[in-house]
């Protein structure tokens, strides 16, 4: 995908991400793109690794500095947290050079900001975890106790019973999701 | 009775010091060979002084390496927490295992740079390779690895640690190596993006052999305050769980100070565009020059070429007209290398982002030669956000705490190089132009 129209897309997703409620730090936009890419099917193109805390996408945080660099996100502080990133008012105008593109994409992005606004790091972690297991690693069709399994391989701190939890409400976010894929 | 422990003298650690073992790993042809690889390339034609190898940079990031790992997993420097979550700092054999394999890791963590360093890489090696995929490929080969098996290392945590998750993610033959939490940390010590010490010492380095002060900062500070912490709160109800590499309060200015350390080192030096139209001219060269117009991945044939190959090809190329490479080698060697005739600036980055790319694209339509070149580079790490101890024990986010890291300008590299026989041609019809040219369309189609 063309390098404007993906930041037209990221700034778009960070500002619905903090429109319901969103954080909107990097593991917010880290997991929330995973999300938009793995399971919207928006062809942003971030390559996604198992990292420390879940799914990782170096390519992405990559772009994101290139984005402050190119004065369309910035950082907002406020200690002692880690930073929250929000669009410049320029990126309005990037956006309005792909309103195709946009439009497109603008009820997979509203799906996304809706599902994960308001949820916290540790939440987020334990579903882009589930749901990078459930497209990557885990046979199709691998029941929710299997992937469980798996997801308590890769992030031993999280428990058994808060595993299944994650994959359940991961499958159910896939189901809810059909409707815009369709 | 021989020595087991062998000085070696270095002009940013003073001393680095190796075992016997150790000393068999330097000895290796391998390594040997980083004898013989410019640490910066052809930098030296714009800084005379820059002329240091990778050879001596691998021996610091190894001094460097052992020296912040002994501090990190000294008893008194870990919390109980993080001691619950690492096994691997209580066991003694563990622990003495990991500092022999972090300092090889350190040492070996460059063995797969083409001659030239990074100059020469991009668009040279076949698809699916870059250095790092070498530097794993040597660390596996027979060679070293019966040198491993002598000191009980395995070499596939060698390559963990000199590779890192991002890198060995990419390549189809690390791709399935796993990294635990303890190995993700010791391979952010190497190469990690905030205390690297791989980064630590090229800029100490870099800075002494270029003659600038920009890279220099207090690196013996910053480590003795380097500590394995649990991360900061998000902001939100949640926290992350996993360790991270951060400092204690009292190291928060070293960090800051190496942070400013990289971005006068990427704006001074790195990124001079003398030094960057060489890089290209460099390629252009070798392209020509070399077997099908790529380097091999082959070991043997890797190991056989150094920039002291290259160097002779480029002196006979740049004085006869028909050997390959001729006009890309009399461009460097006579120094007759393109001139910057664009560059990025934030006026025009707020009308079109890729300006350059625009800029290059119309000079090349509008002159019809290909007497132009682009070179682009966005910098891929911002400061980084690592935890900070403070002294009443709260964790907290560098990031909020501190102003200046905040304040690091992001650099971006975006030229356009005009052959110096049309650049004032260029130039005059570029500042005609410039306004119509960077200008963006609206997207009319859907095409992805």
């Amino acid at each position: 995908m063309d390098r404007l129209k993906q930041a037209a897309l990221l700034t778009r997703l960070m500002e619905r991400l903090r429109e319901n409620g969103s954080w909107c730090g990097e593991t917010h936009i880290q997991k929330s793109t995973l999300f938009l890419q793995d399971l919207m099917k928006v062809p942003l193109g971030f390559d996604f690794i198992m990292y420390k805390h879940g799914p990782f996408s170096f390519d992405l945080r990559y772009e994101l500095t290139a984005l402050r660099a190119d004065e369309l996100i910035r950082i907002e502080l406020q200690r002692p947290y880690g930073p929250r990133y929000a669009p410049t008012d320029h990126s309005k105008y990037i956006q309005g050079l792909s309103p195709i593109t946009l439009g497109k994409y603008e009820d997979r992005i509203e799906f996304v900001a809706k599902q994960l606004g308001g949820k916290g790091v540790t939440e987020l972690e334990k579903l882009a975890t589930a749901l990078y297991v459930t497209h990557h690693r885990a046979e199709t069709g691998a029941s929710v106790d299997e992937r469980s399994k798996q997801l308590t391989a890769l992030k031993p701190r999280i428990s058994s019973e808060n595993a299944k939890t994650a994959v359940e409400d991961v499958d159910r976010i896939m189901e809810k999701a059909q409707e815009y894929l369709r | 009775m021989p020595k087991n422990i062998h000085e070696i003298r270095d002009p940013i650690h003073v001393f680095v010091r190796v075992s016997t073992y150790e000393r068999r790993v330097l000895d290796s042809r391998p390594f040997q060979r980083l004898r013989h690889i410019h640490q910066l390339a052809l930098t030296y034609l714009v800084y005379p002084g820059a002329t240091h190898k990778r050879f001596e940079h691998s021996l610091g990031v190894m001094e460097l390496a052992g020296r912040v790992y002994d501090v990190i997993t000294r008893g008194e420097n870990l919390s109980e927490e993080v001691r619950e979550f690492l096994p691997e700092v209580q066991d003694e054999y563990q622990r003495q295992y990991w500092h022999h394999a972090i300092r090889m890791a350190a040492l070996c963590h460059d063995l797969g740079h083409l001659p030239f360093s990074h100059a020469a890489e991009k668009g040279l090696l076949p698809e699916g390779w870059k250095h790092e995929r070498m530097t794993a490929r040597i660390i596996r080969s027979p060679e070293m690895d019966s040198t491993w098996s002598e000191m009980k290392l395995k070499s596939d945590d060698i390559v963990k640690l000199a590779l890192g998750p991002s890198e060995a993610s990419k390549f189809e033959d690390t791709a399935d190596l796993k990294f635990s939490t303890w190995e993700t940390i010791l391979s952010e010590i190497v190469v990690g993006d905030a205390f690297g010490v791989d980064r630590m010492d090229y800029l100490l380095r870099d800075s002494h052999h270029a003659g600038v002060a920009y890279g220099k900062f207090d690196h013996h500070r910053l480590i003795d305050t380097l500590r394995i912490l649990p991360p900061p709160s998000s902001g939100d109800e949640g926290n992350s769980q996993e360790p991270a590499l951060g400092v204690e309060e009292g190291g928060i200015q070293s960090a800051e100070a190496l942070m400013l350390a990289r971005y006068f080192m990427y704006s001074q030096v790195y990124f001079h565009p003398v030094r960057r139209i060489y890089d290209i001219h460099l390629k252009d060269f070798l392209k020509e020059w070399l077997d099908d117009g790529a380097f091999s991945t082959e070991l043997p044939s890797h190991l056989g070429m150094t920039d002291n190959e290259v160097t002779v090809g480029l002196l006979k190329a740049a004085y006869d007209g028909c050997k390959p490479g001729h006009l890309h080698a009399r461009r460097i060697v006579r120094r007759e290398h393109f001139k910057r005739v664009y560059q990025r600036n934030p006026d025009d980055v707020r009308i079109n982002p890729e300006a350059g790319k625009a800029v290059f694209e119309a000079l090349r339509a509008e002159f019809r030669t290909e007497n132009f070149r682009h070179d682009r580079y966005p910098q891929t790490s911002d400061a980084p956000d690592f935890p900070v101890l403070l002294r009443d024990g709260q964790i907290v986010s560098s990031r909020a705490l501190s102003e200046t890291l905040n304040r690091v300008p992001v650099i971006s590299v975006d030229y356009v190089f005009a052959d110096q026989s049309i650049y004032d041609t260029a130039k005059k019809w570029l500042k005609e132009n410039q306004t119509g040219i960077i200008k963006l369309k609206k997207e009319e189609t859907d095409n992805g």
